[in-house]
Formats: structure tokens, sequence, C-alpha cells
């Protein structure tokens, strides 16, 4: 009887030590997961723009089995990836489609949260004029604006993206029609653009 | 003090190996299944969840934004036999609700397969279609005749379909009234 109870009460004294690997194992379970966009070895970011200085674009070679590029890459667009680090100020992307040829513009934080994506066929004439800031410079410039600045803006077909955090890439996507377009496509993506501002007073 | 160890380095085991687990599984949740094929639609989305950013960073993919077009991935057949390269495949279909679509061949590690071809997929615009604007792309290891898709030396193959500038909404019930091509198999060894 006595046995019996010396190990019911080894029992009930376990059950605080098992809660607490419980609450412990959830624990690291959400940090680690949080964790892991920032520390993953292969992610795009650290695969694609890490490395890269800031306004500076990078072309990128199609993917082929020997340049195999992020996973699951389309063999038939041709990348153009651009970092950027708000914290020294905001940054503008161009380019220009050609009509045939179709082009995508997708704003990315370092973490792979995709804030903007848009195609040429959303922005008029094909022409992407995008200023990528902080929530902060958003206001500076709204408030140094003043309403003929605005309409100047609007008129430039500028599109403002709001970046939650400040690091991250940008990355252009332009689609060969078919095999062995690489000098047509090449000629287009020479023409894109990637630069930091100033940042606002 | 012993105990304290123990349970610190169980709830570290623990909590780790669900993580390991979490992103070693298909890469988001609430996948749109299409036949054979599937697709992830939120993993292209500004709200995409911790879960699926976990998968996406060590999966080392850029997946296509929402506003990009659709991404589909099949692993098997319509009859749901797994994708296997020593066969013949059949993919045939109508003309799809994007501006332009690829279709290409992987590795199951996401890699273009090597093939004597050098060609690693086919597109929309390069289709050879009958009058109707149907079409029939064979994939197989050795040259067909008409729309032919290389498969590689690996045995176990992903197909991936994209379709770009999609008339189709990521979010919406659109996808109910998407038909995507036929995967059939055919002669294998």
């Amino acid at each position: 009887m006595s046995a019996r109870i010396s190990r019911l009460d080894r029992a009930i004294g376990l059950i605080p030590w098992a809660l607490a690997v419980v609450f412990g194992a959830v624990a690291v379970h959400l940090l680690s997961l949080l964790a892991l966009p920032a520390l993953a070895p292969h992610s795009a970011y650290r695969r694609l723009a890490a490395n890269l200085p800031v306004g500076e674009i990078r072309l990128l070679p199609r993917a082929t089995p020997d340049n195999p590029g992020p996973s699951f890459s389309d063999p038939f667009a041709f990348l153009a990836v651009c970092r950027f680090d708000l914290t020294g100020g905001p940054l503008r992307l161009r380019a220009t489609a050609d009509g045939d040829h179709p082009l995508s513009v997708s704003v990315r934080l370092a973490d792979g949260a995709i804030v903007y994506s848009g195609s040429d066929s959303q922005t008029p004439g094909g022409r992407f004029n995008i200023l990528i800031v902080t929530r902060s410079q958003a206001e500076a410039i709204d408030a140094a604006r003043d309403e003929q600045d605005e309409a100047a803006a609007a008129d430039t077909g500028e599109l403002r993206v709001v970046a939650p955090r400040s690091k991250g890439f940008a990355l252009f996507r332009l689609l060969a029609l078919r095999e062995g377009e690489a000098d047509e496509v090449a000629a287009q993506r020479a023409g894109f653009e990637c630069k930091s501002e100033k940042p606002p007073a | 003090m012993r105990p304290l160890l123990a349970a610190t380095l169980a709830a570290f085991g623990l909590g780790l190996a669900a993580t390991a687990l979490a992103v070693s599984g298909e890469p988001g949740f609430d996948p749109v299944r299409l036949g054979p094929w599937t697709s992830w639609p939120q993993l292209g989305a500004p709200e995409i969840d911790p879960y699926e950013r976990a998968n996406v960073a060590m999966d080392g993919f850029a997946p296509i934004g929402l506003n990009e077009g659709l991404s589909f991935i099949a692993r098997a057949d319509d009859l749901g036999a797994p994708l296997d390269a020593r066969c013949d495949y059949t993919i045939s279909g109508t003309d799809l609700p994007a501006r332009l679509w690829t279709l290409a061949a992987y590795s199951e590690g996401g890699r273009p397969q090597a093939n004597p071809a050098n060609r690693h997929g086919l597109t929309s615009a390069g289709l050879l279609r009958t009058d109707s604007g149907d079409f029939v792309i064979a994939a197989a290891r050795q040259a067909r005749p008409g729309n032919w898709l290389p498969l590689g030396s690996t045995r176990s193959f992903v197909l991936a379909l994209r379709l770009y500038q999609a008339s189709t909404s990521a979010l919406s019930s659109a996808y109910d009234g998407l038909s995507l091509p036929k995967i059939t198999r055919g002669a294998c060894p």
C-alpha cells in the first residue's frame, strides 16, 4: 500500500516537469519557426541578394541543370534582382515592358514576404516606376510635397510601396516566349533601374 | 539540478523536432487541388503565415507573386500514380486563361532536369495546336514529334505549370472553373 502511494506521489511530482517540457517545447518551436527565414542558409534573399550592394542590379542567368537558381525556377524566366536597405533612404525601381515579353516586378522582404507584385499589363504603358519607402519616409514625403508635386508624381505613374521592414529585395521577372530569345531579353533587361534616393527631409 | 537539465534538453529537442517536421512537408496550408495539380496561392500573398514563410525560406524558392500569376505542381498523373521518367506521358488540354503559360520538368528537389536535347520546358507561345486550340504534349526521355517535353535521367520527376498574368484571381473561387491539362501515363517499361 505504502509503495503504491509512493509511486503515485512520484507521478504527481512529475506533472509540473511534464508541463514545463510541453510549454518549453512550444516556445522553442515558435521561436525557431520565426527565426528560420532569417537563418535559412538557402533562402531566396541569401542566394540572390544578400551580398549585392544596395542599388545595384544583378542579372541572373536562366535556370539550367548546372545553374538551377532558386528551387523550381522557371527556365523561361529571366530574373534581375536588386537589394534594398531603406535605412539609407528610399529605393526607386524603373522598368519598361516591350509589349511582347511579359514583365512583372515584386518587392520582397528579407524574410521572403511579398509586399508588392504587379505585371506590366497592370501599369500604364507597361512602365514600372516604384518608390519603396518605410512608413516614416512616406509620411515625410507627404509632408514635404505640395499638391503640385503630388500631381507631378501621379503623372509619372509613380507607385509608392511602403515596406514594413527596411531590408529586402526587388525581383524583376521577364519571360521569354520561346527558346533562344536571350538577346531580346538581354536588351530589355539592360533598361532596368534600381537607385537609392536621398532620405526625405 | 538534473531534472531541470533533462527537462530543458527535452523541451529543446521536442521544439526543434516539431519545427523540422513543420518545414519538411508541403510548402503551405490550404492547397488548391485541381486533378493532379496543386497550388498554394497564399505563398505569393502578403499575408503568408509564419509556417509557410519558414517553409519557403528553407526550400529556397521565390514564389510567384499574387499579381504575377498562378503556379501549380504535379507529382502524380491523373490516376494518382507518381510521375516516373521511365514512362511516356501525354499532357493534354485546351488553352489556359493566361497571357503566357509555361510547363517544365524538374527533379524532386526543384532543379531543371539535364537531358540530351538541353530543353527544360515549353511555353504556350511555342506550342503546336489543333484548329480548336487544343494541345497535346508528349513528355518522354526519347524525342517525340510535335510538342515534346524531354525528361531527364532521374526516375522521379515533378511538373510545374505557371500561368502568367492569369485572368483568374488567385484568391477567388475562379479556380473552380479552371481546367488544367490532363496527365495521362502511356507506355512504361
